[in-house]
This record gives C-alpha cells, structure tokens and sequence, in this order.
C-alpha cells in the first residue's frame, strides 16, 4: 500500500500541475484538449486513492486473495 | 462536402507515395484510442477467471498458460496496429486489407484457446470472414473501376452515381461480415467466453471502430443530395 | 474565458447536474411505486461515500487493465464534454465515444476475472448491435441539414425550427438510446442489470467505483445535453436544466414501469424500434 500511496502522490501532483499550467500559461488548444483528457481523469482518480481509508495491514493478504466473497 | 464536414477540422496529410494517411480530429481520436489501448495491451497481465465448482465449497481458476499468452499478445498488439491503420488511411484498398487483416488476427486471437465452443464460434466466424473478403475487395474493386480512384481525397468530390451507392453497399455487407456485426454477431458473442481479458478487448475494438470507419467512409463516397 | 477553465466548468457542472438527475430519476421510480424513496441528492452522496472506501486490486485481475479501463471511462466522457458544449464541434466522434463506452464495459467486466463481470462482458458484445441507432440518427440528421457539426446543426434549426418537429421518429430512436442507457432497473441495459448483481462494475468497489459513478453523471448529463441540442437547438441554461429535468422523469416512469428484458429480447427491441424509426423517418424526409 505505500507504494500505491507514494505513485499516488506523485500523479496527483504531476496532473495538478499539468491543469495548472493549461489554466495559466493558456496554450495553443491541441494542447489543452490532450492535457484535459490525459490529466483531468488521472487527477480525479489519484485524489481518490489517496483520500481512501485503509484497511488494517494484516487483513490485506485476505483482501486480495478472496476479494468476491466480501467482509 | 470536404472531410471536414464530416470529421471535424481537416489536420494535415501523411503521404506514403500513393497511400495517403489523413488526420481529420475524428481520426486522430480513433487513432489514438487504437494506440492507447494497444499500448496497454502490450503491457497487461491477463486475468484468471474465477468459477465456482459443482458440489463444493471450492472454486477453480482457469488461466491463460505463458506460450499461449505470447501468441496471443503478439496477434492482438498486431490486431491494434492494424485498427489504428485502419483509422486513418485515406485509400480504400489499404482500408479494406487492413479490415482483412483484423478478421485474419480475430479468429487467431481465440485460436490459441482450448475449450470447445470457442473454437467452434470462431470456425464460424472465419467461415463468414472468408466469404465476406468477397463483396469487401469487390466492393472497392468496384469502386476504383467506376470512378477510376481508390483515393477518399479524391472520392469526395465525385458526385455519387449509382454503381457507386451498390459498390458501398458491398463494401458494407463485406466489413460488416469481416468485423462481425448483427446478424453474425450472434456466433462472435460466444468468442468473449473465454480467458484473456486484453486480448478479446481488442477483438471487440477493432471491430466497433471499423464500422465507425466506414460509416464515415460511406458518407464520403455516397452523399447525400444537393451536398 | 480561458479554454482550460471552461472545460473545468463544465465536467464540474455536468458531474454535479448529473449526480443530482440520476438521484431524481430513483426518486420519481419510487413515487411510482408508492414509496417514499431515497433524497434527490442520494446518488451524489453515494459517489462520495465511494470515492473514499478502501479499494483493493484483486489478485485475479488483470492489471493495469482493471484500472486503465476506469481512467479510460472518464477521459471519454471528458473528451464528449468537450465535443459538446465546450466547442460544439463534430457528432461522428460522439458515435467513436459510444463505442468506446461500449469497450468499457466490456474490459470493465472481463478484467476483474469474476464470472458476473464475464456475463455482463458478453452482453456488452451482444447489445453493440443495439448501436445501430445511434449511427441511423446520424446519418439521418446529416441528410436533413447537410452537415455533421454541432454548429451547423444549432444554425441550421435557428433558421429551420426544431428539428424534433420534423425529424419525430429519430427522435424517438435517440430516446431508446437514452433509455438503454439508464442506469436504474432500465428495461434495455442488459449489461448493468440487476440479475448480473451490478454487471461491469461489480468487481470495481471503493474509490473506483466511486469514480466510475462520477464519469457515469458526467455521461448521462453529455447524452441528454446531445439529445437536447440536436433536436431543440441551443437553449439557456435554465431551459436546458428544465428538459433535462422532464427527460430524466419520463425515463424514471418507463423504467418503472417495464420489466427488465432478457437480453435477446432487449437487443431485438432496440432493433425493431430503430428499423421503424429509420424507415419512417426516411419515408418522411423524402415523401413529406
């Protein structure tokens, strides 16, 4: 799980800056069009799995293995 | 009527000699689409699918074994290739081997696999494949003797005649029997039964963007009146 | 306004409407049927509760597949948003979305290797051919006003009129589109129906599911804003809010009211209701 949270981490701040830039420094529009399909949903979805609560660590090798038969 | 009344703004052309690859934004997005997934595709794991056993608690896994996986991956990073060519070539003969080419990868893509019915849907989809290559090949074949062009830059401003709009119409009937749409998709559906998740994935995207494809296509050989 | 900051506006807008339509349409289910039902604002808090649970990767999947395909999921319909209201620009690229939505629910389903996602993965390949409206009522649109641009068509019906009046039957292929869309107890969308548990998205859980439910306001939001501004024009914001309003409810009553067709059924219906509105749109076109 840390290295979900540490390539979380760096997506989210790769893509904010990516959307900051593009609402800054106003490019020609092919880029803003490639920078919003590419970043806007990786910035959403890195949000989201850094915001996500954990679970505690010794349950995970059971989480993963039998995740269809649900807690 | 240019391109850019159907695909959005006219970007640019690739000239390979003859072939001319054309980037309208609607190609560029299919195009980039094909890639993308090609490009995950490339790198993915497959997964093992999960099914409960009769008369136990237990379930089992079926796997994709490694060599099967290998072949497997090469024929759809080639399926993908060829989709993505498919999007953007701006000459109807090149199209329609490409379309050959991603009906060939289809069936070779479950080929690999052992369980029956799979194997029985994909000999009758390359049954219908086969006899398709007919009306696809005719179709532009018919195309090139009537308007003396296989060129869709070209075949945008030839008024549409009649051999033409039956031309398209064989052309339809052989990529819709190449990429399996209804009604043979009906044999096709069985085909996604098995393991090998990215591997049918692009099965099912070569065949949705190709009758993207050539509805565009269709539009540009046949228009409608007074455009 | 700087073009980054009005696609930002409006995938904001078009998740937050979205969240709040698809929260009306359960809500008008339920009145249906006599109950008092979840608040309006219930499907949005669901999408939070989401998007803050834990998520695991199973050891079955197939990665990066199981991921990449909700990321995939949302730049699409980001990519819709643009097409639509930001830059009206072409509508053949929204068929390329539908049939990229349709791969998604494909991948979505087989990738996580359970056997209700594999279900839910063929029916995505049998109800492709259900597609074949949306290509009809392009094709259709094109031969009445000679152009596939969003621009062309919004001048085309200020000049015109609404072409609701006088394309009726497209319009109604359009709407069966939309109801095969629906995501509550639709009648026509076999791939996320109730008898696969939740289809595709049944072994997305936790913050990707709640991101899945974000891209999915944002693509009911997109099919009613297309629907909207091929048949009616461009209209204010408010008068957009209102159809979409009145366009989510009728959807609530049918989905109400109809039982959940088995897929060869639904395909077939889908099918017939497309055949008639072709034929007859076409009828119409050229003999009225």
């Amino acid at each position: 799980m840390d290295q979900l949270k540490t390539v979380s981490w760096i997506i989210f701040i790769v893509s904010a800056a990516a959307i900051l830039y593009a609402l800054i420094l106003n490019p020609a529009s092919w880029i803003v069009y490639t920078i919003s399909l590419v970043f806007i949903p990786l910035f959403i979805l890195s949000l989201g799995l850094i915001s996500m609560a954990r679970g505690k660590k010794e349950d995970e090798e059971d989480k993963i293995k039998e995740p269809f038969i649900g807690y | 009527m240019d391109l850019s009344t159907l695909g959005g703004q006219f970007l640019g052309t690739i000239p390979l000699g003859d072939i001319v690859l054309y980037l309208t934004t609607f190609n560029l997005f299919m195009f980039g689409a094909a890639l993308v997934f090609t490009a995950i595709i490339a790198m993915s794991r497959t997964e093992s699918q999960v099914e409960a056993e009769f008369g136990t608690l237990n379930e089992r896994e079926k796997k994709v074994s490694k060599d099967e996986f290998k072949i497997r991956r090469f024929l759809s990073i080639v399926c993908g290739l060829a989709t993505a060519g498919a999007m953007i070539t701006g000459d109807l003969f090149n199209f329609t081997l490409f379309v050959c080419l991603i009906g060939i990868v289809n069936i070779g893509i479950v080929a690999a696999v052992k369980e029956v019915d799979v194997l029985d849907s994909a000999f009758q989809y390359g049954i219908i494949a086969m006899i398709a290559t007919l009306p696809l090949f005719g179709g532009a074949a018919s195309i090139l003797a009537t308007t003396g062009t296989i060129s869709l830059l070209e075949l945008v401003n030839i008024p549409t005649s009649a051999f033409m709009l039956f031309s398209s119409i064989l052309l339809f009937i052989g990529v819709a029997g190449e990429s399996g749409v209804a009604p043979f998709f009906a044999t096709k559906a069985e085909m996604f039964r098995t393991a090998g998740s990215p591997f049918l994935v692009i099965i099912h995207l070569s065949s949705l963007l190709v009758i993207v494809r050539i509805i565009e296509i269709l539009l540009i050989i046949n228009k409608p009146f007074g455009i | 306004m700087n073009l980054m900051a009005d696609i930002l506006l409006n995938v904001t807008v078009a998740f937050f409407v979205g969240s709040i339509l698809l929260g009306l349409q359960r809500k008008v289910m339920a009145r249906i049927q006599m109950r008092p039902g979840p608040p309006i604002i219930q499907h949005m808090l669901h999408t939070l509760k989401f998007f803050i649970k834990e998520t695991v990767f199973p050891r079955t999947a197939a990665m990066p597949f199981y991921v990449a395909i909700t990321i995939i999921l949302c730049a699409i319909w980001v990519a819709a948003v643009i097409i639509g209201p930001v830059t009206h620009g072409p509508l053949l690229l929204l068929f390329a979305i539908f049939a990229i939505h349709k791969i998604v629910e494909h991948n979505a389903g087989s990738s996580s290797g359970s056997p209700y996602g594999k279900l839910s993965c063929v029916r995505a390949v049998f109800s492709a051919a259900a597609e074949l409206p949306l290509f009809a009522v392009l094709i259709i649109v094109f031969i009445q006003t000679g152009t596939m641009d969003l621009n062309g068509i919004i001048a085309y019906q200020a000049e015109h009129g609404a072409l609701l009046f006088t394309l009726p039957l497209t319009a109604m292929i359009f709407i069966v589109l939309i109801i095969s869309k629906s995501y509550y107890y639709s009648p026509l969308n076999i791939t996320l129906a109730r008898d696969i548990v939740s289809g595709f998205e049944t072994e997305h859980f936790g913050t990707l599911r709640g991101f899945i439910m974000i891209s999915e306001a944002i693509a009911w939001y997109m099919l009613l804003w297309i629907f909207l501004t091929v048949f009616l024009g461009a209209l204010t914001p408010i008068e957009y809010l209102i159809a979409m309003v009145i366009l989510t409810a009728i959807v609530g009553l049918i989905n109400a009211v109809t039982p959940i067709l088995n897929p060869n059924h639904s395909v077939m219906t889908e099918v017939t209701l497309a055949f008639i509105g072709i034929v007859g749109s076409l009828l119409m076109i050229f003999f009225l």
